[in-house]
């Protein structure tokens, strides 16, 4: 059952960093030379070489980890900024509903993985289908990602408390979700408001 | 009738003559015919019985006269008669025609009989099933009611539960903001902490600056002592050599001194011989200053060591009065936390002690867990609700549909019965008219009864009446059906006016849903559940530091190995202050080993140039190039290794290859062999394309051997 919840959770875990890396080459955070295509778990992931972000994505993926198999993690947020202004340009929100009695009790739901990578899949490909309304990232950006925990989780020393960097009269478009029926991951993006589309 | 014999009458018998009577012509006619009429003048011969046969004569003519008029009388009795008859026919015929008439009338009222028999049946059966539908719909209705009276109950219940929790979550609001009041003021310590600590870390960033630049400035004078002190070196150098010199000198006296030593007087002998011995002794005497240095050296050297991790136990102990000084810090602030939080836990009610605070988080959890499920249970229960509405709708179009349907069924009904009442009216004025026109052929007729028809006549007008008794009670039961319609209708229009309510329930419902969710996307979250946090080295400030943090190690290094290599020259410089004695036995020592260690590079130089030749020569028969290497320096300082490769098949020495090794990375480097179109081209597939040397060079083998085998 711990084999299983693990399993999926590396599922869930992974299907999000490719998600992640997904995102992070379409929005063009990170030039596409830098991006190397890797099939893993049926999912052709496209993976940065950057040294630095693979370390940051690494070590967050192991905290992440911890937090998805104790049922702590409520949703993952990759923020896009503008790196002069430090202004939030989009937020990929990821929303985690977990089942509780998986978690405390071990009651077993049964999912095909093919099923599963299936629906990452599918968010991979309307993730690429986005850059046709969502505004031009002209300047150069960074990411970040936030976490939003429950409140009696041990804060690690390599984290802090945030505040939760929100667009003001964002755009929200949502996305599909993928369920592993242990964990439920809805998408949803908002952006802000382009001045051209306003105009 | 028999006249009694009149008068006579003078020329009575002339008119009469005149008189064209066709049946007499008072004339008497004698009986046999054909005689000629006896004229009446002869009649006084005999006047009796001229008399008695003239009266019979009259007689005979008034009866024969009465005889004419009364056949004529049965003549237009008979006409009469034929007429009579004639009209008797007719009126044969016309009755007749009545009975058919009638039959037909009969026929058809049996049909409308029938017509309105089934007509009553499915009026009947419509009504019934409309009772029965109406009945299903009531029932429907009322379980509907009491179903809307539970959930509205239910709601109440619900409502009143999510009353009383918001009051909970207010009270835990108000709870869980005076804890985040209170986390918000541990915070702020926190961050005075961390500002504290930092502060702390930039003084201990400043000092090891300090120290730093202690050491920098410490290394600049070691180095300018190590200068000094290699000038000093280079002094005593000289001075060894200049001893050196004297003591070759001295030795080659000292042999020439030997040799001729028979030839001089032993006063000499003996005055070099004290010279030498008090030399001796000053060397030796020197010698064992020497050792007393060098041992000396060796205890300064211990002690030194000693020195240094003295001082190394002594910053250590300083690291830990400071690290002390900050747990003495810590504690303080984290006896005043107890203290607050001992403050907030007697703010709390039911918590007592610290075990219990997590208790009662847990209740509050679960409450707010439970809340949140009742939450659900509403929500699915109002989905239900919806659910039940739109049934409660379709049944409500349904029933409007139907009613509708018995609507035009009660307007065709009631048409029918119209057409009925017309057919009647006209029945009724037919039979009427047939009355009549019996009444006047009874009149006509002496003998002539129509009972028959006046029965039948009369069973019609009972079956009309019974028809018209059938027709009323339909339109007593349409009635009843209208009323019947218009009540459903205002039970309809209630149940609709209901289910617009809950209809605005649902739309308002479904604006919260979708408030939430546009609250969920835009990132909102419940503070008093949910925190957010974030990675503290973001890639930036990770790679700042690395940068930061390698450049320090580096200097640190730096500044150790310099350190290292002053505090070496200085023990050497130490012992090079001293002439040693045993300076030639060094040296020789020294030379000694100089030569072994020739020796032994001279050996290792040919071994290797042997090897290296064969492995030279190996790697040119097995891939069948000559590879020659050469260490250059590009313009920027960087070193490179340039390897030039010639094939053993290479038709003249211009076919050369040039790579370019730098750390780890092997680059082609354009010449006029590798500028022809031919080996270009290969080098664009091999090399910048699959980005394999191997294979370019392997390709580059073959296709020179082809061509040296075909030529």
């Amino acid at each position: 059952m711990a084999s299983r919840t693990i399993s999926k959770d590396i599922i869930t875990l992974k299907g999000s960093a490719a998600i992640v890396g997904d995102i992070l080459y379409n929005r063009g955070v990170y030039p596409e030379e830098s991006f190397a295509k890797v099939k893993k778990y049926g999912l052709t992931m496209l993976l940065t070489q950057d040294d630095g972000v693979k370390s940051f994505i690494a070590s967050l993926t192991s905290q992440l980890s911890e937090w998805l198999e104790s049922g702590k993690l409520q949703r993952v947020v990759l923020v896009i900024m503008s790196k002069a202004t430090s202004e939030v340009l989009e937020r990929w929100n990821f929303n985690i509903e977990t089942d509780a009695e998986v978690v405390e009790k071990g009651v077993i739901r049964e999912k095909s993985d093919k099923e599963i990578m299936r629906e990452i899949q599918a968010i991979m490909r309307q993730i690429a289908s986005c850059i046709t309304y969502l505004p031009c990232l002209d300047e150069p950006c960074v990411f970040d990602v936030l976490a939003y925990t429950d409140k009696d989780v041990a804060v690690p020393f390599t984290w802090i408390e945030s505040d939760a960097k929100l667009i003001q009269n964002p755009q929200m478009v949502k996305l599909h979700s993928f369920d592993t029926k242990i964990h439920k991951v809805d998408t949803l993006v908002s952006y802000k408001n382009d001045e051209w589309d306003e105009q | 009738m028999m006249l009694r014999t009149p008068p006579q009458r003078k020329r009575r018998a002339e008119s009469v003559a005149g008189d064209e009577s066709p049946v007499s012509d008072r004339r008497l006619v004698p009986y046999g015919g054909g005689a000629a009429a006896v004229p009446i003048a002869s009649a006084e011969p005999s006047d009796p019985m001229v008399c008695t046969y003239h009266c019979r004569q009259m007689v005979k003519s008034e009866f024969m006269v009465a005889f004419n008029t009364l056949e004529r009388q049965v003549g237009d009795y008979q006409a009469r008669l034929e007429t009579l008859h004639e009209q008797l026919c007719r009126s044969d015929d016309e009755r007749k025609k009545c009975q058919d008439h009638l039959t037909f009338l009969e026929q058809e009222l049996a049909a409308t009989k029938g017509r309105e028999h089934a007509l009553q049946e499915r009026l009947l059966k419509e009504v019934t099933d409309s009772h029965e539908r109406h009945r299903a719909q009531l029932k429907r209705i009322s379980e509907l009611e009491v179903e809307l009276n539970r959930e509205s109950d239910s709601r109440k219940t619900a409502e009143l539960s999510a009353a009383s929790a918001k009051e909970t979550i207010k009270d835990l609001e108000g709870k869980l903001q005076r804890l985040t009041e209170s986390s918000e003021r541990e915070k702020n310590m926190l961050k005075k902490e961390l500002s504290f600590s930092q502060d702390s870390l930039n003084l201990s960033a400043s000092k090891l600056a300090a120290n730093l630049e202690r050491m920098r400035l410490r290394a600049e004078n070691s180095e300018k002592e190590a200068e000094l002190l290699k000038q000093e070196l280079k002094g005593l150098r000289e001075q060894l050599n200049e001893c050196l010199h004297q003591k070759s000198e001295v030795e080659h006296k000292l042999s020439r001194f030997s040799a001729s030593s028979n030839q001089n007087t032993p006063t000499e002998d003996q005055k070099l011989v004290k010279l030498l011995q008090e030399e001796i002794r000053n060397y030796e005497s020197e010698v064992r200053e020497a050792r007393r240095l060098r041992s000396s050296h060796v205890n300064n050297e211990l002690l030194k060591e000693k020195l240094l991790e003295e001082k190394g136990r002594r910053e250590r102990a300083e690291m830990e009065l400071s690290k002390l000084m900050e747990f003495q810090e810590r504690a303080q602030k984290l006896e005043l936390e107890l203290l607050s939080w001992k403050s907030l836990l007697r703010e709390i009610p039911d918590v007592s002690c610290y075990d219990d605070i997590p208790k009662k988080f847990a209740a509050l959890q679960k409450e707010v867990i439970e809340n949140m499920i009742k939450v659900g249970e509403i929500s699915a229960s109002l989905k239900e609700l919806e659910v039940k509405l739109e049934d409660a709708s379709l049944s409500r179009q349904h029933a409007e549909n139907e009613s509708a349907l018995a609507k035009e069924k009660a307007e065709s009904a009631a048409l029918g019965a119209k057409r009925l009442e017309l057919m009647l009216a006209s029945v009724t004025e037919e039979r009427d008219r047939l009355k009549k026109d019996s009444f006047v052929l009874d009149k006509q007729k002496a003998g002539h009864t129509n009972e028959t028809l006046l029965k039948d006549l009369a069973e019609k007008e009972n079956s009309i009446r019974e028809m018209e008794n059938s027709l009323h009670q339909l339109r007593e039961l349409l009635s009843h059906q209208h009323e019947e319609l218009e009540l459903m209708n205002e039970k309809l229009n209630v149940e609709a006016r209901k289910v617009k309510s809950l209809e605005r329930e649902g739309d308002r419902l479904r604006s919260e849903i979708a408030l939430l969710e546009s609250k969920l996307g835009h990132g909102d979250y419940c503070a008093s559940s949910t925190k957010v946090l974030r990675m503290v080295n973001t890639l930036a400030v990770d790679n700042e530091a690395k940068h930061t943090i390698e450049a320090l190690q580096a200097e640190l290094k730096r500044t150790q190995e310099k350190l290292q290599a002053v505090e070496e020259l200085k023990g050497q410089s130490d012992v090079g202050k001293i002439i040693d004695a045993n300076i030639p036995e060094k040296l020789v020592q020294l030379k000694s080993q100089i030569a072994i260690l020739e020796k032994r590079e001279e050996r290792y130089k040919a071994v290797f140039a042997e090897k290296i030749s064969v492995f030279r020569r190996a790697c040119c028969s097995l891939f069948g190039y000559k590879i020659v290497m050469d260490d250059q320096q590009r313009p920027n300082g960087i070193p490179v290794t340039r390897f030039t490769l010639q094939s053993i098949y290479a038709q003249s020495d211009d076919e050369k290859l040039e790579f370019e090794y730098e750390s780890g990375t092997t680059n082609i480097v354009v010449n006029e062999y590798i500028s022809q179109p031919e080996i270009s081209h290969q080098v664009e597939i091999f090399i910048k394309k699959m980005n394999s040397i191997q294979a370019f060079t392997a390709n580059l083998t073959m296709e020179s051997f082809n061509k040296r085998t075909l030529s």
